[in-house]
């Protein structure tokens, strides 16, 4: 964990990089629906979480190209550690390098696509709920194409219907809360489901290393 | 050894497979062939046309049978899988990847017939309603597992992280169905429901049956004949292989 | 309304999907086998060239 953190620090320019690409996501979708206030707020919570989920997508592809390069990816299935562990303390690592500034942007960027104050707190929840569930489930993908050259849009069709349940329940917690019913549910959902995949994305995960790596 | 246990053994062996496929596949397509021309033909000419949709029903034939089989592929598909990863049973990886193109195949026609269902019936080509979403979520998790297959060059890893791809899709392919359920929940005025009023009279389920049990039979010619071609695939450098192809003197 | 169109295009996609799922594996089967008589024709090949050398 420690030589996470320091490798990381080294590459805090990447970390940036996400927060920077929702950033794009976002301007470009005010500038495509025409940047009126009205319509901007309407769909800002969607285009928000959209944002997230896709920079988010471009990130996976570090989870394990480090590891996998260096070497060090054969070195954990040797480790006297259980391999879920490790993928999960690396995930956890990516999550909080990748989607800790989205979370930390996402004030700024809904103030850019006017999204109503209220909805705000339950934006942020969901997508503190959501964003470790992708990172998670985002996990297996990334071991599954593990020491493929030219993945790109292949992890991209992989992690989609996955990624569906989040964004449904994520985005969706948003929109009830905006048409005045409880997004608690969601929440709770999405709750459930990332301490399910707190258990279950590592195992699947560090499976699919094995299989590649044998 | 018990003879049925004994010809599953048989049937792990790969010149005995192809020798079995070669022989059932042709036999399962003829039978599936037959069973869905009695059923079609009773589909479009024997059933009276409904009160309430017309002829446009009649698709319906197509598109449940189709639907019905999407989904049953999918779900032999990680079966297959499970045996494969934990018994490391060859010929299990081989089946399992023969479920994909051809669940997908049933996939992309129930998406067809229900949008071409769909358009004299709600005035629209598509809709996001819930089951015709979960459809094309699952073809999307049958492009993906085809897609890892082919991309991993090894014939056996390719296959288990297919494999994997395919059980961590039936896990969660409920999970999506409810979100998808529940999304739509929220956005009132979507009364529309998939088959209107699902009373359908005795005399229009005879077909129907034939249709499912048609599409089950081809399914199972399709994947012998898929295996087939995979199993000779990956035993290309064999002699066994050489010697079949040998041109007949 | 006229449903007739609708079936008709309904059908034509069952066909022409069920035609496909029919041919591909054929295709695959067939291209295997020749590509193992290939092999097969390419290896008796390398095992008879050493004796042009021997006539005289």
């Amino acid at each position: 964990m420690i030589r996470d953190l320091r490798l990381l620090w080294r590459r805090r320019g990447d970390a940036l990089q996400p927060a920077l690409f929702a950033l794009l996501v976002v301007v470009l979708f005010a500038l495509a629906l025409g940047g009126e206030a009205q319509a901007l707020a309407k769909v800002a919570a969607a285009v928000l979480w959209l944002a997230v989920l896709l920079a988010g997508l471009l990130a996976l592809d570090t989870l394990f190209r480090g590891d996998a390069d260096d070497g060090s990816l054969e070195q954990w299935l040797l480790a006297p550690v259980p391999l879920s562990w490790l993928v999960l303390v690396r995930t956890f690592m990516h999550w909080a390098t990748t989607a800790l500034p989205l979370l930390v942007a996402t004030p700024f960027l809904a103030e850019l696509l006017h999204l109503p104050h209220e909805q705000l707190p339950v934006l942020l929840a969901s997508l503190a709920l959501g964003t470790p569930l992708l990172s998670l489930l985002g996990a297996v993908v990334a071991a599954l194409t593990v020491g493929m050259r030219r993945s790109g849009i292949l992890i991209a069709l992989l992690a989609l219907p996955l990624y569906v349940p989040i964004l449904v329940f994520g985005a969706g917690s948003v929109a009830a809360a905006g048409q005045g019913l409880d997004p608690v549910g969601a929440l709770l959902l999405l709750g459930a489901g990332l301490v399910l995949a707190l258990v279950l994305a590592p195992l699947a995960a560090a499976a699919a290393i094995r299989i590649a790596l044998d | 050894m018990h003879p049925v246990v004994r010809w599953f053994h048989q049937l792990g062996s790969p010149p005995y497979f192809e020798r079995f496929a070669a022989r059932w596949a042709p036999i399962a397509y003829i039978a599936g062939l037959l069973v869905m021309a009695y059923g079609l033909y009773g589909a479009l000419f024997v059933v009276p046309a409904d009160y309430q949709q017309g002829d446009s029903f009649r698709i319906l034939y197509i598109h449940v049978p189709s639907a019905w089989m999407s989904m049953a592929a999918f779900a032999l598909m990680a079966l297959y899988a499970a045996i494969a990863l934990i018994w490391r049973i060859k010929l299990c990886e081989i089946l399992a990847m023969a479920c994909a193109p051809v669940g997908a195949a049933f996939t992309l026609i129930t998406l067809a017939t229900g949008s071409i269902w769909g358009k004299p019936m709600w005035g629209t080509w598509w809709d996001w309603d819930p089951r015709l979403t979960t459809e094309l979520i699952l073809l999307f998790l049958y492009l993906g597992v085809i897609g890892l297959y082919n991309a991993i060059d090894d014939r056996r890893n390719a296959s288990r992280a297919a494999g994997l791809l395919a059980i961590v899709g039936v896990a969660l392919l409920p999970v999506i169905h409810y979100s998808v359920t529940w999304w739509n929940s929220l956005h009132q005025g979507q009364t529309i429901s998939l088959f209107g009023t699902s009373h359908m009279d005795p005399s229009m389920l005879p077909p129907l049956w034939a249709m499912v049990i048609g599409t089950h039979l081809w399914f199972v010619g399709s994947l012998l004949a898929r295996a087939r071609a995979d199993n000779l695939r990956r035993e290309s450098g064999k002699d066994w292989v050489a010697r079949l192809a040998e041109p007949r003197a | 309304m006229s449903y007739q169109n609708y079936v008709i295009a309904a059908y034509c996609v069952f066909a022409v999907v069920m035609l496909w799922d029919f041919i591909a594996p054929r295709l695959q089967v067939r291209q295997q086998l020749r590509a193992a008589r290939l092999r097969a024709t390419r290896a008796g090949r390398n095992t008879t060239n050493e004796f042009p050398l021997s006539r005289e």
